[in-house]
């Protein structure tokens, strides 16, 4: 941030709306609304402008007071034998208060713990179990990276300033104007996003389920392996030949991808085609993979459960017979149907399709009260600041709540 | 309210005593003269024939942080072994896990239980220092602090290869120190994990890094000069360069001479005392270090002992774990480069006693115990994870302490690494005094740990009571009684109170205006802002749970 002098109202704060944890958010308060005034994005806008809304806890969608729903969810956690903890979209207090609450109320069976991006970090973490990776952050990327290959999308629709902020940026090593920039895969941009890099890359389109052939593709002739093919799913053998000698010709390659780009079955299989492509590279130069994407603190609540229970969190199908449906950051996010009782502690503003058993209303990290999270890249954790005034309970607080009535 | 230990007898080298039977009374949380007569004592110990010991201390075990976390997230494999009883380790108890990436919860318990209250984080990435101190926050029972990482930053290699002055180096290491709530200063492969983002696979002592044109001669001197002159308690901690490599303990020997006589750590010297002798080029240069050392009054080192069965090895030193990671076992391992601040080298590793080079691994670290005359400069560590889990300190210290048990041990090995060592030869045999030293007393006063690691008048209450029993593994792997802070929190080896330790740190003054240099370095090259990777002590404090105990020397 350059020095500028902020008004009594304004403050610069972290955002939480996707994996990058940007903290130069500029807002302003102006009778407890705020407004974004600089380096907002589609992600944070919406974050930090959303309402406060109504407070009040209901039980089965009548107000309550917060008394009564604290003893209304006691009491249906009382009554299961194998709740589920999903959502789980909270900073690393709200996860830890989560964690310890799912220890208490899950008796002899393994606490059941989902987040609601459990698919595509699963995909990455397969990978990452498997065979491992050599990867990189994102101030390295902003220094250091002179060839980018984004694999699988051009990233925008996820991290919408990834260009700007990393790319599009003079570095220590590089400047803006020297990286080349590649993607590997759709553009979903339509021009929404300005950036000088995404303008000048050599884009060579495909479509999601062509990703396996095409990287393996690049895998193998990164490889110094022949094709006998002379074209991958409409690219051409030449032009991917051309890829894989720009990136050995790198001093300092990034493919990057966002494991959300890859829904399809056995994605972990594209993305090990990158990161092996990675491991060959890094036997005469350097290059590095770099995973992105990241909402709804997935990569602070992974971490947190890693060091908590020893285990990375999982994505596998859990019996149970009570949900308990967390979510602080973003309200579009609803609990899955169920026909279990459903328990949701999070976001006022959310519109349930099932009306939930017991809502109670908590605050959120970065916006109703501090907090703490992980960038997408996990070596990086910032505090989150409170920018609000508002009466909302922490996570944390409603969790030791419950847990002072079990 | 005051507890009375009777009778017990004390090994406390800190007051020169060795065996000598003495009360102790503790009164709030600490160790309080014998007080008149007219106090009420509220609670006795009979600790008649016990043996009485500070709470141990682990001055290098890698408990926190980005590293240790990676290992846990690949390795959910290590995880099933929860339970199962490995011969090499401590007595299990149930619920028992002594895996080599252990929980924070089962971390603390499992250090508890062998009688250690505090332990300490040798490779704080400053950039990651949150991390570290949040799982050290969930990490109960144990004190804990950690060591930051410099010397492999870009903002401190520019400003030695741009010739800043020593008071400028002076205050970004004070302004690090602060910034992450750190005790200590390490460097990890001085220079060579910033050459390695630079394509350099190596680099010597007296090599330079080819973008900085800075040797790691230079950053040795330029660091360890820093800390000594800030005046902080715990000398420059050192990972050499080349680590595993063979022949890599002429570079361990040239380090002793870098920093001008200045005091410095090295670490896990086991891992740094290799030589190219034999078929296999690959020997035991124990000999020649343990020599080096005995005659380098300014050095101390722990050993980094290795222990056969499966571990991982978690390293700031992502040059050299690239290379290693091709003896990846399982084969997975995960290499990063770190926020032009460091990086890192995750490689599983399964050591076995008929692997040559593991055997010899194994004889070097005990025959560097055995060699090094004072046990005030060298350290009992097993590097955990890296060489074995700290849970197989008993074992260890059983390998010190009995000589018969020892050469059993090494009557197993690998044929051919068993005729490469002396190890036979060395017919020493640490007593319960040395043992005291090198894991209470010497590693407190090595991070400047006044209040802990004796038990003294004013010491913290961190306190093991053992029976003695001439199997020292049996013995130092259950405590009768463990208090930490005064408080009873083990019995018969089992937690019977959960409690949580403090974060020990140093705070020495800097000039604030260092922050208008970096001020600019972060807004420029860095993608956070220069606030947000400052830890303040509310972070730390946790709502009540934590507690900060800044040291200064000499207090
Ligand atoms: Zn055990
Ligand atoms: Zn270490």
């Amino acid at each position: 941030m350059k020095n500028i002098s902020l008004k009594s109202n304004q403050c610069i704060a972290t955002c939480p709306a996707c994996g990058l944890l940007c903290d130069d958010i500029l807002l302003e308060n102006n009778q407890n609304v705020i407004k974004v005034m600089a380096n907002g994005c589609a992600k944070s806008i919406p974050f930090f402008e959303q309402k406060l809304n109504d407070a009040t806890p209901r039980i089965a969608g009548e107000p309550a007071t917060l008394a009564q729903a604290l003893a209304r969810a006691a009491q249906i956690l009382k009554q299961a034998q194998q709740p589920l903890f999903t959502g789980l979209s909270t900073d690393v207090a709200g996860f830890r208060a989560i964690y310890n609450l799912a220890q208490k109320t899950s008796g002899i069976h393994q606490q059941n713990m989902q987040h609601m991006n459990a698919a595509s970090t699963a995909r990455n973490i397969r990978v990452l179990q498997s065979t491992g990776w050599q990867t990189t952050t994102l101030t390295e990327v902003k220094n250091r990276a002179d060839v980018i290959v984004c694999i699988g999308s051009d990233i925008v629709s996820h991290n919408p300033r990834f260009f700007e902020r990393f790319v599009d940026v003079d570095g220590m090593f590089i400047s803006a104007k020297n990286r080349q920039l590649i993607v590997l895969g759709e553009s979903k941009n339509n021009g929404v996003i300005k950036s000088d890099a995404l303008e000048a890359a050599w884009i060579l389109p495909c479509r999601a389920d062509d990703l396996p052939s095409v990287t393996i593709a690049l895998r193998a002739l990164v490889a110094g392996k022949p094709l006998k093919a002379t074209e991958v799913a409409g690219i051409k053998v030449s032009d991917l030949q051309s890829v894989a000698d720009k990136l050995k010709a790198a001093k300092y390659a990034v493919l990057a991808w966002v494991s959300k780009d890859f829904d399809y079955p056995h994605a972990e299989l594209t993305i090990q085609n990158i990161t092996e492509t990675v491991a060959i590279l890094n036997q005469t130069t350097r290059a590095a993979g770099l995973a992105l994407g990241g909402s709804d603190g997935d990569t602070s609540a992974n971490n947190a459960n890693t060091w908590l229970s020893g285990f990375a969190l999982n994505n596998d199908t859990i019996e149970h017979d009570c949900v308990v449906w967390v979510n602080s950051f973003n309200a579009e996010k609803l609990p899955p149907n169920t026909d279990k009782p459903l328990i949701v502690l999070g976001n006022t503003n959310c519109q349930f399709e099932t009306t939930p058993d017991v809502f109670i209303p908590t605050a959120k990290p970065g916006l109703d009260c501090s907090g703490t999270l992980f960038r997408v890249d996990s070596s990086v954790i910032l505090p989150l600041k409170k920018l609000r005034e508002n009466n909302l309970p922490t996570l944390s607080e409603v969790v030791s709540g419950i847990e002072a009535l079990l | 309210m005051i507890t009375l230990l009777k009778n017990g007898k004390l090994y406390d080298p800190a007051h020169n005593k060795d065996g000598v039977v003495e009360d102790i009374y503790i009164r709030n949380g600490h160790i309080i003269a014998k007080p008149i007569s007219a106090e009420k004592i509220n609670q006795t110990f009979d600790l008649t024939g016990k043996v009485v010991m500070a709470g141990a201390i682990d001055m290098h075990s890698h408990i926190g942080g980005g590293k240790v976390n990676i290992a846990r997230m690949m390795l959910p494999e290590f995880q099933e072994t929860r339970g199962y009883s490995e011969p090499e380790a401590h007595i299990c108890t149930p619920n028992c896990s002594h895996n080599a990436t252990p929980n924070t919860t089962d971390t603390g318990f499992r250090y508890i239980e062998m009688g250690y209250t505090a332990a300490f984080e040798p490779a704080i990435m400053p950039i990651n220092a949150r991390q570290a101190h949040l799982e050290m926050a969930d990490t109960p029972m144990i004190d804990k602090g950690g060591y930051a990482m410099l010397g492999n930053d870009d903002y401190f290699l520019r400003l030695l290869s741009s010739g800043a002055d020593q008071k400028a180096i002076n205050d970004y290491v004070a302004w690090t120190l602060h910034a992450t709530q750190a005790i200590g200063i390490k460097v990890v492969n001085p220079g060579g994990i910033s050459a390695f983002k630079f394509n350099q696979r190596r680099l010597n002592l007296d090599e330079n890094n080819v973008h900085y044109q800075v040797t790691p001669r230079d950053i040795l001197k330029s660091l360890s000069r820093a800390v000594n002159e800030l005046g902080i308690a715990k000398p420059l901690h050192v990972h050499c360069n080349n680590l595993g490599a063979a022949g890599n303990f002429q570079t361990t020997l040239d380090t002793m001479g870098a920093s001008d006589g200045l005091p410095m750590h090295l670490t896990h010297v086991q891992f740094h005392s290799y030589g190219t002798e034999g078929d296999k080029k690959f020997s035991s240069a124990a000999a020649q270090i343990a020599e080096a050392l005995n005659k380098n009054k300014h050095i101390t080192a722990d050993v980094g002992q290795i222990l056969f069965g499966q571990t991982v090895t978690t390293s700031g030193d992502s040059m050299m774990q690239h290379l290693n990671a091709r003896h990846a076992n399982p084969k997975k391992s995960v290499i990063m480069d770190i926020e032009c601040d460091a990086g890192c080298g995750v490689v599983p590793f399964k050591y076995r006693d008929q692997n040559y080079v593991n055997a010899l691994q194994w004889a070097i670290g005990l025959e560097l115990f055995l060699s090094v005359e004072d046990p005030w400069r060298i350290f009992l560590t097993t590097d955990h994870p890296n060489g074995a889990p700290f849970t197989s300190y008993p074992h260890l210290i059983r390998l010190l302490m009995d000589k018969s048990f020892r050469n059993e041990a090494f009557a197993k090995l690998n044929l051919d690494a068993q005729a490469m060592s002396n190890l036979t030869s060395l017919n020493r045999e640490y007593s319960l005094y040395e043992i005291a030293i090198m894991t209470r007393a010497g590693a407190a006063k090595l991070i400047g740990l006044n209040n802990c690691g004796h038990l003294g008048a004013g010491a913290q209450a961190d306190i093991t009571v053992y029976t003695d029993n001439p199997d020292r593994e049996a013995m130092f792997a259950k405590p009768d009684y463990v208090f930490k802070n005064g408080e009873l929190v083990v019995k018969d080896g089992k937690v019977v109170k959960v409690v949580w330790g403090a974060t020990h740190v140093v705070k020495p003054a800097f000039d604030i205006a260092v922050e208008v240099d970096l001020k600019k370095y972060f807004d420029k090259y860095h993608t956070i802002q220069l606030d947000n990777y400052k830890i303040n002590n509310n972070e730390i404090h946790d709502n009540g749970r934590g507690k900060i105990v800044t040291h200064s020397k000499g207090e």
